[in-house]
């Protein structure tokens, strides 16, 4: 072994990765255990988000373009839990439906379980319905703009959109009077914004996973009036609209996780750069 | 190459024209484009059992064929599960299958890339360039300002993160949104004109 090798500079960036991966772990797993409880700060992302559905006149129709992830459900349940919450405790008719298959069964598994409509006064068909799962992609969300029925016949029991009492005067962009469109694609961003909001100018807030956040951003506040990325959004909707859920405990598994992550990357650049200005290597491994 | 020219032309004009009987044929055709979506699937079928079948003829042993069959089990298991009982992928059985096996596989394997990707960065990520410094500074600081822990003992991350959220992030993104644009805007009159390269290939 050199002395290049003994040097801080070596060590700090030959750290074995696996004990990354066992801080990581106790960091995720710590949190769940002990929820740190720390006090949540709202983005203006957030503000605006909750603001465009409190803003919104009784009796308007809330379009719920329902397309999150089962995979992904830790960066999304708190949004969507949240979301329905506020939903459901104003005086909104809801049309949920889905542009991706894991969007309907989600909805199976978590509306009427983990957030109950009924308990908040709504009865399904006249203040709530459920279109369940269609291939749309942007082609889809174009058409449901023009035609709802082109797309979907009935809701997701097979009963026709025409017998449900809340679907008698919606079929159409025109009677919508927001639109709140869940996605998990960062490039998914440009559906909604050029088949709802350019051709229509319908007030529009998305939620996506946190990597995705920054490609909503340029079009926020402009085409978008509020964006949630990631649960640690999810949780700032939880704080703001004072629905409590698992956004918190998600959200500080986390963060904590993550910090180890943090810790050897910095490490790894100051090898790097100790490295390089002290014996002039550039090479990266 | 005329079929295309004509729908693109239609379409167009369908979004800059509010005429009824233009928009009637804008539904008509994305009402088509829904099916077609769906139709892609057995097409994606289709080349994943060519794609097994090379891959089973390349190696033949044991481990490959459990590899090969494998995903065919399971989606069998998921087609029956859909076809066999009512209420079709609304049935409990269907949502079974999706809830414990679909769901947590599919968690797994995001939970597993955190690991590898995580390792990854730390070896190989450097801060050897100009760019590399920018995108790590800027990441740095929105990753820390959606701690909590950072938000409550350093509370000017918050403010720093919003700002490169949405300032140098917003301008780069707004950016590369209008040369996006601007390029799909020149394949989408290459194309309707018959010039584009692509579908002359194949086509």
């Amino acid at each position: 072994m050199t002395k290049k090798n003994q040097t801080i500079w070596y060590k700090m960036g030959n750290i074995d990765y696996r004990w990354l991966y066992v801080l990581s772990l106790i960091g995720f797993i710590l949190p769940v255990l002990q929820p740190l409880g720390l006090p949540v700060q709202v983005s203006s992302g957030t503000i605006g988000y909750y603001d465009a559905i409190d803003k919104l006149p009784a009796g308007s129709v809330v379009a719920v373009s329902f397309g999150a992830s089962a995979q992904l459900l830790d960066e999304q349940e708190a949004q969507f839990l949240a979301t329905w919450k506020i939903l459901f405790q104003r005086d909104l008719k809801v049309l949920f439906y889905c542009p991706s298959q894991d969007g309907s069964l989600l909805l199976q598994n978590e509306l009427g379980k983990q957030v109950i409509p009924e308990s908040y006064g709504k009865k399904y068909g006249v203040d709530y319905v459920v279109l369940g799962y269609a291939p749309l992609g942007e082609a889809g969300e174009a058409s449901m703009s023009i035609n709802i029925r082109g797309v979907y016949k009935a809701d997701w029991n097979n009963k026709p959109l025409d017998e449900l009492p809340m679907m008698k005067d919606i079929n159409a962009a025109k009677d919508i009077d927001l639109l709140i469109y869940f996605y998990t694609s960062c490039t998914d961003i440009e559906f909604p914004i050029r088949q709802w909001v350019t051709p229509y100018k319908m007030p529009t807030i998305v939620a996506t996973l946190g990597c995705c956040g920054p490609m909503a951003v340029p079009y926020f506040p402009t085409q978008i009036q509020g964006f949630l990325s990631g649960s640690g959004m999810g949780t700032e909707l939880e704080v703001h609209g004072k629905v409590p859920g698992p956004g918190a405990l998600m959200s500080d598994a986390k963060n904590i996780g993550i910090l180890p992550f943090l810790a050897f990357f910095v490490l790894g650049n100051l090898s790097y750069l100790g490295k390089r200005f002290k014996w002039g290597e550039v090479k990266t491994p | 190459m005329i079929i295309i020219a004509i729908t693109g032309i239609l379409m167009v004009a369908a979004y800059f024209i509010p005429w009824a009987p233009l928009q009637g044929v804008k539904g008509v055709m994305t009402s088509w484009i829904v099916v077609i979506s769906a139709a892609t699937v057995a097409m994606g079928f289709v080349y994943m059992t060519t794609s097994q079948y090379k891959l089973y003829q390349k190696n033949r042993s044991t481990l490959q064929l459990v590899y090969t069959v494998t995903p065919y089990v399971f989606f069998a298991g998921f087609l029956i599960s859909a076809l066999a009982y009512p209420g079709g992928s609304n049935s409990p059985e269907y949502r079974w299958w999706f809830t414990n096996i679909y769901s947590n596989v599919g968690a797994t394997i995001y939970a597993i890339m955190y690991f590898t990707l995580a390792s990854s960065a730390y070896r190989t990520f450097r801060v050897s360039s100009m760019e590399a410094i920018a995108l790590i500074a800027g990441g740095m600081i929105y990753t820390l300002r959606q701690i909590p822990l950072f938000q409550v003992y350093i509370p000017w991350i918050v403010p720093l993160g919003e700002w490169f959220l949405l300032v140098p992030n917003t301008g780069g993104g707004r950016g590369a949104v209008i040369a996006a644009a601007l390029a799909a805007l020149v394949v989408g009159i290459r194309t309707l004109w018959g010039k584009e390269v692509t579908l002359e290939v194949s086509g």
